[in-house]
C-alpha cells in the first residue's frame, strides 16, 4: 500500500493535534493554540534533546513535538534551520576567541549567501502540511554580519512564513538594522537577557525603550524569566509597552540573577502576566521556554510547563 | 515412540535456544542507563552530584559530560579553576555567586547547601577525569616526547618523585608494559570507574588530580623519560 507524504506524516506523528487547529481542502491550515484568549507557542530552544543542526530528523522531530503538545506555532532558532551550530554565527563573544572561529564564520556566511530560497520554502511546507506555522524566526544579529547577510536573513524569514524575527542582539546592532526592517517591511523583536553591567545589552526597560524609539518596526520579545532575574518588574513593563510587545518567553527564574526553576517555583510572575494578557486582551503571544533542570525529556517538561500555564488561565 | 521423544527433545532444545539467546544477548549488550541528564553515575555519592548538576541545569551550558559546552559557557575540561579545585573550595564560591556580567549570565546558585557543593564538585571532577583520559590516551602520530622535559616535570610540578623512584619501582618500566599500556597506566593507574564502597588510595587520588591537569606535552614528555629508565643490572 502506498501512502502520500501527508498521509505518512500523519501516521508517523500519530498524535492528535488538539485545541484550535483546522483543516481545509486536504491541507491543514495553521491554526491558533489559544487558552482563554492567550495564544501559545514554543521557543524551539526548549527542545534540548533534538538531533544536531543539519540532521534530517531535526525538523520532523520539532513538528512531532509540537503536535504532541497540541501547540500550533513556534519561534524557531536559526540553529534548527541552518545546517551548522549557532556558535558559528558569532553571537557569543567568547566563541569568537576560538582559534578556528574566522574560518567557521566564513563558512556560515557563504552558506547563507548561496543557499537557494527553496531550502526555506521546503521547511515551511513541512510545517504547513502538519497544520503548524513558524511565527518568528529567531536569529541573533551581531557585528560579524555583513549587510548581504542581514538582507538574506530577512528574506529567509519571509520564505519560512514568519511574521518577523526575534533576536538576542545589542543596541549597537539594532541601529544597523533600522534600514533593513524598513526595506523588508518586517519587524524585529528584541529579546532580553539579564546582563545589567553592559548597557549595550537588552536587559532593562531603558534598553528596550532606546531600541523602540529607533524604528516603528522594532518590537519586544520579553523574556519574563530573565527580566525578573535582572530584578525588573515584568507586569509594569507589559502594562506600559503592551502595544510594542510581540511575545513573551515564559520561564521561571529567581530574582537577583537566580536560577531557572520549574514553573511556579521561581520569582517570575507567570500567573499575573498571563492573566494580565488575558484580561486586557493584549495581542501578546505566550511562548513556552523550558530551561530548568530535569532528568525527563524536554517534551515531557514542555508539556508540564504548558499545563501550568493552562492552570494559571483557568 | 523413540522418534516422538527425539522430536520432543529437539523442540525443547529449540525452545531453550529461542528463549535464552535473546536474554543472553540483552544481558551482554546492556547499555549504561541514560536519561536527559546523561549517564547514571557509578556510585551513589557521584549520583547525588549528578542530581545537583542536572537539576540545576548546569548540563544545558556545560554539557552532560563537560565536553559539549555551549552558549559561551566555560569548557570545564580545560578550566584552570576546576583543575585547581578540591572538594568545591574554588567551584563553590563561583557557583554560589554566579557570573552576572557574562553576555548571557551564569545564574547564582546561592541556595545550594555545603554538602551539595561538595557532591557537585566531585561529580564535575569525575566527568573531567573521564574526559581527560579519553582525550590523552590517544597517541598523536606527530608527538615525540622530550625526555629531559619529562625529567623536569617528574621532579618538579608533577611531584612524581614524592612517590616514585627511577631506580626503584620505575626501573625498566618500559620493558614491563607496551607503550599503549604504559600511557594508560600513567594516566589512570586505578580502575576505569570509581567502585561503590571501594576507598580510593592516596596515590590513586594523586594520579587522578594529575590526570585532570596534564597537558598532552606533559604526558608525551613523561613517557619519553620513562623509556630511558633501565633496570639495575
Amino acid at each position: 500500500m502506498l501512502y502520500t507524504r501527508r498521509e505518512m506524516a500523519r501516521l508517523l506523528a500519530g498524535v492528535p493535534l488538539s485545541l484550535a487547529m483546522t483543516r481545509q481542502a486536504g491541507r491543514e491550515t495553521p491554526g491558533l493554540t489559544s487558552v482563554n484568549g492567550v495564544v501559545f507557542g514554543v521557543e524551539t530552544f526548549s527542545f534540548h534533546d533534538l538531533p544536531p543542526s543539519g540532521d534530517p530528523k531535526l525538523i520532523p522531530t520539532i513538528i512531532s513535538n509540537l503536535r504532541a503538545l497540541g501547540i500550533a506555532e513556534c519561534e524557531i532558532m536559526s540553529g534548527h534551520i541552518e545546517p551548522f551550530p549557532s556558535v558559528m554565527t558569532g553571537w557569543w563573544v567568547q566563541s569568537r576567541r576560538a582559534p578556528d572561529f574566522q574560518r567557521l564564520r566564513e563558512e556560515a556566511r557563504k552558506w547563507r549567501l548561496t543557499v537557494p530560497m527553496q531550502y526555506y520554502r521546503d521547511i515551511r511546507r513541512q510545517f504547513e502540511d502538519a497544520g503548524l506555522r513558524i511565527y518568528f524566526y529567531n536569529l541573533n544579529f551581531n557585528e560579524t554580519f555583513t549587510d548581504e547577510e542581514r538582507d538574506r536573513t530577512f528574506e529567509a524569514a519571509n520564505e519560512l512564513g514568519a511574521e518577523g524575527l526575534s533576536s538576542s542582539t545589542v543596541l549597537t546592532e539594532a541601529r544597523r538594522l533600522v534600514p533593513f526592517v524598513d526595506r523588508h517591511k518586517m519587524f524585529v523583536a528584541m529579546h532580553n537577557h539579564n546582563n545589567l553591567a553592559d548597557p549595550d545589552q537588552f536587559a532593562t526597560p531603558q534598553s528596550f525603550e532606546t531600541a523602540l524609539a529607533m524604528s516603528k518596526l522594532f518590537y519586544v520579545t520579553l523574556d519574563i524569566g530573565h527580566f525578573t532575574a535582572g530584578n525588573n518588574d515584568a507586569v509594569t513593563f507589559i502594562q506600559r509597552h503592551h502595544d510594542r510587545i510581540k511575545n513573551i518567553h515564559v520561564r521561571d527564574r529567581k530574582r537577583d540573577n537566580g536560577p531557572n526553576r520549574p514553573f511556579g517555583q521561581g520569582d517570575t510572575p507567570i500567573r499575573e502576566v498571563l492573566r494580565l494578557i488575558r484580561d486586557n486582551k493584549y495581542a501578546i503571544r505566550a511562548y513556552l521556554e523550558y530551561e530548568y533542570g530535569s532528568f525527563r525529556s524536554s517534551l515531557e517538561e514542555v508539556k508540564t510547563c504548558f499545563e501550568y500555564c493552562k492552570g494559571a488561565l483557568a | 515412540m523413540l522418534r516422538v521423544l527425539q522430536r520432543c527433545a529437539r523442540l525443547v532444545v529449540a525452545a531453550i535456544v529461542f528463549f535464552a539467546t535473546p536474554r543472553l544477548v540483552t544481558a551482554q549488550q546492556q547499555p549504561p542507563q541514560q536519561d536527559a541528564g546523561g549517564y547514571k553515575a557509578p556510585t551513589a555519592a557521584l549520583e547525588r552530584g549528578r542530581a545537583v548538576y542536572v537539576l540545576n541545569h548546569c548540563h544545558f551550558c556545560h554539557g552532560t559530560d563537560l565536553t559539549q559546552a555551549t552558549m559561551g559557557a566555560a569548557n570545564l575540561v580545560e578550566s584552570a579553576m576546576v583543575g585547581f579545585d578540591q572538594d568545591g573550595r574554588s567551584i563553590g564560591p563561583l557557583v554560589r555567586a554566579g557570573l552576572p556580567n557574562l553576555q548571557t549570565a551564569m545564574p547564582s546558585y546561592r541556595d545550594l547547601t555545603p554538602e551539595e557543593i561538595v557532591d557537585l564538585a566531585r561529580y564535575i571532577h569525575f566527568l573531567r577525569q573521564q574526559a581527560k583520559y579519553k582525550q590523552l590516551v590517544v597517541t598523536s602520530a606527530q608527538a615525540v616526547g622530550d625526555a629531559q622535559a619529562g625529567l623536569t616535570y617528574f621532579n618538579g610540578s608533577g611531584n612524581c618523585a614524592a612517590c616514585h623512584s627511577p631506580a626503584g619501582d620505575l626501573a625498566g618500566i618500559s620493558r614491563k608494559y607496551d607503550a599503549a599500556t604504559l600511557r594508560s597506566r600513567l594516566l589512570r593507574p586505578g580502575p576505569d570507574m570509581p567502585v561503590e564502597g571501594a576507598a580510593v588510595a592516596s596515590g590513586q587520588a594523586a594520579h587522578l588530580r594529575l590526570l585532570e591537569n596534564y597537558t598532552r606535552a606533559n604526558v608525551d614528555n613523561l613517557l619519553a623519560y620513562l623509556q630511558t629508565l633501565m633496570p639495575d643490572r
